[in-house]
């Protein structure tokens, strides 16, 4: 199908549906920090990377869809959601559901079939933890809830981990606190550019409930701490210089943004621009820094 | 060239525990402002008290595990000292 404007969109498809219900670009981060601290831990073999590969994604994809059963009602109103599966009206909430729990039902047989039960245990708490306390109980209810819900998202490098050693340590640790702290920063450069649409929705996003200056402040501290935490692993041996120095440089320009969005703003300029950036590039950010460990690991 | 682990352990803590104690101070003045009721206000400061609590434990397991890297070292220091010709 095309536009008058020559773009190319793809015919709707059932399959085209239950794949986007797993939100497949989302999970490729979740995927990459759950393999990356897997070559961290040890040398896993194929096999396990594969499995853990597999089971990721079906966890993650399950807690996904059960998302968008649980926010149907809201989806339709942000414009950013709206064409999601249910709220087109394309699939039944029921059956958004049933898949959801099926696929993660499957991963967490997988996981502790081929891999191990700590890993199938971590992976299915991170599924709960994202479908009941962040989705169900935290979301609609506090300015706090992608602070505290960014938990959910911090699983996956404890899966890795656990695939590759069997347990959950120090190092795990700090690799499960990285992305719980480099969340907020993520998520409310996102808010403050949706903010019409969350409030609209009736999501209580920091932006809409503390105002944009507090909020800008919020991440500036939250991106120091960040950084701060980022380069700890060093101080006890789990990473050397080539880490320690991609986290300063990778912290450095993640500041350096969220700082411009700071100074735009108390200047009363446009911040949209900067907003974006640092939105983009915390992805980037994330991605990048989960390399450098398994390289620094490795060479 | 050696790293200067204490320095950096000790420059990243309290970069990690400033950064903490500001977002507290952000999240108390926000609330105030935001006019939140008693009760609400109540579950907002533990929602923001809880990371903190855990985060310094997790400081104080790290400054411990730094300083047996560091014992680690010097011991494995002194043993190539020694079984040097």
């Amino acid at each position: 199908m095309s536009t008058p404007a020559g773009a190319v969109v793809r015919e709707p498809s059932l399959a085209r549906d239950l794949i986007a219900l797993t939100k497949p670009r989302i999970i490729s981060l979740l995927l990459l920090t759950t393999l990356a601290p897997m070559f961290v831990a040890g040398s896993p073999s194929w096999t396990t990377i594969l499995w853990t590969g597999i089971g990721g994604y079906l966890m993650a994809g399950g807690a996904n869809a059960v998302n968008m059963y649980l926010d149907r009602d809201i989806d339709d109103m942000m414009v950013r959601t709206k064409l999601r599966p249910i709220p087109s009206g394309r699939m039944a909430a029921r059956a958004v559901l049933a898949f959801g729990v099926a696929i993660a039902t499957a991963a967490t047989w997988l996981l502790a079939h081929f891999v191990n039960v700590l890993t199938a245990a971590l992976a299915l708490s991170g599924f709960y933890f994202y479908v009941f306390v962040y989705t169900r109980w935290l979301k609609r209810t506090t300015p706090q809830n992608i602070v505290l819900g960014g938990a959910a998202g911090a699983f996956p490098p404890l899966v890795g981990w656990a695939a590759v050693t069997g347990r959950v340590d120090l190092a795990s640790l700090y690799l499960f606190l990285v992305i719980f702290y480099w969340t907020p920063p993520h998520f409310w450069a996102l808010a403050l550019l949706k903010q019409r649409d969350y409030g609209k929705a009736g999501v209580p996003m920091a932006p809409n409930i503390w105002g944009e200056h507090e909020t800008i402040d919020q991440m500036l501290w939250y991106t120091l701490l960040l950084l701060g935490l980022t380069v700890l692993p060093v101080t006890f041996g789990v990473f050397g210089v080539f880490y320690l120095v991609s986290a300063l440089v990778l912290g450095g320009i993640l500041l350096q943004g969220v700082w411009q969005i700071r100074t735009l703003a108390a200047r009363g300029e446009s911040w949209i621009p900067a907003a974006w950036k640092v939105y983009k590039f915390s992805l980037l950010y994330l991605a990048l820094l989960f390399v450098a460990m398994a390289i620094d690991r490795h060479f | 060239m050696p790293l200067p682990l204490p320095a950096i352990l000790w420059l990243s803590i309290a970069l990690v525990a400033i950064s903490q104690v500001m977002i507290l101070r952000s999240t108390v003045r926000a609330m105030r402002a935001a006019a939140s009721a008693q009760a609400k206000r109540g579950v907002e400061w533990a929602y923001a008290i809880i990371p903190a609590i855990a985060l310094m434990v997790v400081l104080a397991v790290t400054w411990q595990a730094a300083r047996d890297y560091a014992v680690r070292g010097d011991l494995e220091t002194r043993a190539n000292a020694t079984s040097a010709p």
